[in-house]
């Protein structure tokens, strides 16, 4: 079968060389395959975030190789890792990290302002997102006026901007209720309905034991305990 | 182009998100420029004034020194400087200071010589015919300060206790706004006569030199010649305004050097990091695709968009301050004991080199100090960011 991503002994260490030294990820090697839901679980502190930041292109290994649709990126300049993170990527991230003081809209376009891609596009793009995913009345508000299930359903239309390949999402349920955690679950179906794949790291039961899974990762201290 | 603009439209953005913030460091910066270009706008004012003053004046004067104070000094001199090679004419000249009380103001009065009227430029009318006696010509600040013109009448209370009056037959201007608003020039006659000049003296003599390279040799002459006489060469009088100008601008600057302080702290402050909310910010840029250069674009915009606002504004109301407010924050400073003068107002200028210096001294530091902190959080893996 062929793996969307690949990681093979991949370490991660933070404070290197410190007397704060950490070892987040150690060893860990897995394949994601693509058009799957994939699920990271473990509890916190298991280095779920940090191996997701590594997939993700955000951070690089300390050791280990790690391939996207068959490309090495450990060792990539930033200007290359950069572009696969914006082409292939989007993030969902656990504190939904949206930008206090812009609009809706605006957060939402914001990962294609670099890209150079004409305004007009990027608005309509925009447009069709949030009428997806019930953000229109919402447009013009700001990031910190929503309520936690918006803003969460605000982080999901800027992952899809850029229309990526592969959505990354860190404990999307952590700040939701089950009736919202539910919502999210169904959009997640939906997008990969759409061919996208889709990695979450999480240690939410509602997520991980979920029927619509297809693959679960369990980590404990840095390293897979089971696949 | 369009990635430039998207960025440029986010900075903008950004920075109407933080108004109040910016709005501060604009005023801050700003007012900061204002002092300093103040300064200098009016240092480099003042000392344009000088040069211009100076520009019509003769290359060598001669005084005469007694008990270390300038005293008439006898005409029978002329005849000897005349005599030593490489001098041309000799002019004798009669000038002294005349204090108004009804307009307070202190006026130069002058006699006429050949070489004055050339510095004038003669808007109305024209100066005291040669020989005549009961007529002047007045600049502009005194016809200003009189409410006075052609045909108007000046009195000036000679030394003798009696009251002279001068009908105006000309109204003149110079380059300089000091020259020309001070300045009566009468007939060396009349001149005499008010001030009540003993005869066979002047107030000091003005000596042609042929070749200006010989200026400084025939000074030398000169006093070797006559121990009680003080030559001053054209470039002796610019060197002093130069050196009291720059002293007077460093002792404002001195003043304000708790602003200019406060200033580099900020920008220090700056300088030394970011709010955790901006780290945070550019973490999340990067995150979601941005560059560290994109990165770099946006904090450069966003401080360009400060700083040259800051700058601009700071230096028009510098201008503004300077040349239309008559300098009222810090002239008596610098302007001394000019205060008595009638009110003039300095000729506009800009000295490019100064506006040069102004913009190294606070645009580029304020530039680097906001770029520098952010380049450093852009270049740190988003996610470290990130977790704070």
């Amino acid at each position: 079968m062929e793996y969307i991503i690949t990681t093979e002994d991949v370490t991660r260490a933070i404070n290197r060389g410190r007397a704060n030294e950490i070892w987040p990820v150690r060893g860990v090697t897995i394949d994601i395959p693509p058009g799957a839901i994939t699920i990271i679980k473990g509890p916190s502190g298991s280095g779920k975030t940090t191996l997701l930041s590594l997939i993700g292109c955000m951070s690089r290994p300390t050791s280990g190789r790690i391939t996207v649709r068959g490309r090495d990126v450990a060792k990539l300049p930033e200007r290359f890792l950069n572009e696969i993170r914006r082409n292939t990527f989007g993030f969902i991230f656990q504190q939904f990290n949206l930008i206090q003081g812009i609009s809706v809209e605006e957060n939402i376009m914001l990962p294609l302002y670099p890209a150079g891609t004409p305004y007009r596009d990027i608005k309509r793009r925009c447009l069709t997102l949030m009428e997806r995913l019930g953000l229109m009345e919402r447009r013009k508000f700001r990031a910190q006026g929503l309520s936690g299930g918006e803003q969460q359903r605000v982080a999901i239309a800027r992952a899809l901007i850029n229309n990526p390949d592969i959505i990354l999402a860190d404990e999307p349920t952590a700040h939701l209720d089950t009736r919202l955690s539910s919502e999210l679950v169904e959009i997640l179906k939906d997008l990969r309905r759409e061919g996208r794949t889709i990695v979450i790291a999480t240690h939410d039961p509602l997520i991980y034991g979920g029927d619509f899974v297809d693959g679960i990762i369990e980590m404990r201290d840095g390293r897979v305990i089971d696949r | 182009m369009r990635r430039h603009l998207n960025i440029l439209e986010f900075a903008l953005s950004s920075l109407w998100r933080r108004k109040f913030k910016n709005m501060g460091l604009v005023i801050v910066f700003a007012l900061i420029v204002f002092v300093l270009s103040s300064i200098l706008l009016l240092t480099h004012a003042f000392k344009r004034e000088a040069v211009l003053i100076l520009k019509g004046a003769p290359e060598l004067i001669v005084q005469r020194i007694k008990a270390g104070r300038h005293d008439f000094i006898a005409t029978d001199y002329m005849r000897a400087i005349e005599q030593m090679p490489g001098v041309g004419r000799v002019i004798p000249r009669y000038w002294g200071y005349y204090y108004d009380p009804s307009t307070r103001g202190n006026y130069t009065v002058i006699a006429l010589y050949d070489g004055l009227t050339s510095s004038l430029d003669m808007l109305e009318g024209d100066f005291p015919a040669v020989g005549s006696r009961g007529t002047c010509a007045i600049g502009r600040g005194v016809a200003d300060a009189r409410v006075t013109g052609i045909g108007g009448r000046i009195p000036l209370l000679g030394e003798d206790g009696r009251l002279y009056q001068f009908t105006v037959t000309g109204i003149f201007r110079a380059e300089s706004a000091i020259v020309t608003n001070d300045l009566i020039v009468l007939t060396p006659e009349d001149f005499r006569e008010v001030f009540m000049m003993p005869g066979g003296s002047a107030t000091d003599i003005v000596v042609e030199v042929y070749n200006p390279a010989e200026v400084a040799n025939v000074a030398r002459k000169i006093k070797e010649r006559f121990p009680d006489t003080r030559p001053i060469t054209r470039k002796e009088i610019l060197r002093t305004y130069d050196t009291l100008f720059d002293w007077r601008s460093g002792l404002i600057l001195t003043m304000f050097g708790g602003a200019v302080l406060a200033f580099v702290i900020l920008a220090w402050d700056k300088a030394t990091g970011l709010s955790a909310e901006e780290r945070r910010e550019i973490g999340i840029l990067k995150a979601i695709g941005w560059e560290t250069a994109d990165i770099m674009e946006l904090k450069f915009w966003e401080g360009f968009v400060i700083a040259s606002l800051s700058f601009l504004s700071g230096l028009a109301a510098g201008y503004v301050h300077i040349f239309f407010f008559g300098a009222s924050l810090f002239s008596p400073a610098l302007k001394g004991w000019s205060v008595i003068y009638p009110e003039f107002h300095l000729m506009p200028t800009v000295n490019p080199y100064q506006i040069s210096v102004l913009l190294f001294l606070t645009v580029i530091p304020y530039m680097a100090a906001t770029i520098v902190p952010s380049w450093k959080a852009a270049i740190t893996d988003p996610d470290v960011i990130m977790r704070g």
